[in-house]
């Protein structure tokens, strides 16, 4: 397995998505490439980063907003 | 209300990137709820028809907009030698800046740079990454939810997840 295979497959392997040999496999390659070791722990962090910056909440002011536009739509309907 | 208009705010905010364009956006959808009424089996059914609906609005209100922000995910992509081993500087392919506490990585210049990053995915691979990523979808859930196949939102999620990933590691690398 080349750094090229490793990464093409990451994401399986991040989500847990990937067979059990392979797994093991990738695990070998790991073992003796920093560069690969590097790689999968930020494509991990970023990984998480992305999850944290898309938890938006919607500002309290257009939730007052959609609700004013949900009651007057309602009453014409 | 609550129950989704959270959810379908996140999404739509997650494609359109424009807290007003999401607004509209969440206020079609109600529309739409409205309209079709109570034709839903199950609240699994109504979900996923309001991610479905929500994916697609949002889609199109990008349509045309700010597509000069959006780069090609090639440049952002890692590189091999013919032998499959990584190519580019050594110091720049071994940079492991993972450890970095979160309150660092998710605030100031490398906030804005994550946010910009996000920014300049193209929009089908946002929406891809926002509903399995954020909102935690299988991939399976979001192949419908986008009308593509299984293995293309794979693909996508993979390189949006990978040019994040690349941003960040040339300003953060040299630091790390």
């Amino acid at each position: 397995m080349t750094c090229r295979d490793v990464i093409e497959v990451l994401a399986d392997f991040v989500d847990g998505a990937m067979p059990a040999a392979l797994a093991a496999e990738l695990q070998r390659h790991l073992q003796g490439c920093e560069p690969c070791r590097a790689y999968l722990a930020t494509y991990r962090k970023a990984r998480a980063l992305g999850t944290v910056a898309g938890r938006i909440e919607m500002p309290a002011e257009m939730q007052a907003r959609l609700r004013r536009f949900l009651a007057d739509t309602l009453r014409t309907v | 209300m609550t129950r989704y208009s959270a959810r379908v705010y996140r999404l739509a905010y997650g494609i359109t990137r424009s807290a007003p364009d999401a607004e509209e956006v969440v206020q079609d959808v109600f529309l739409q709820i409205i309209n079709k009424g109570a034709g839903f089996e199950g609240r699994a059914a109504l979900s996923s028809w309001i991610y479905r609906i929500t994916t697609n609005l949002s889609l199109n209100k990008r349509r045309g907009k700010r597509r000069e922000l959006e780069t090609s995910l090639d440049d952002m992509l890692p590189t091999f030698l013919p032998d499959g081993h990584r190519a580019g500087d050594r110091a720049f392919v071994v940079a492991d800046w993972s450890e970095m506490p979160d309150d660092k990585l998710l605030s100031g210049e490398s906030r804005r740079m994550l946010e910009a990053a996000i920014d300049r995915l193209p929009e089908h691979y946002r929406a891809v990454l926002v509903l399995r990523d954020v909102e935690e979808l299988s991939n399976d859930e979001v192949a419908q939810i986008v009308g593509d196949t299984v293995a293309a939102v794979k693909t996508r999620l993979h390189r949006a997840r990978m040019a994040l990933r690349e941003k960040l590691t040339r300003y953060l690398g040299g630091g790390a």
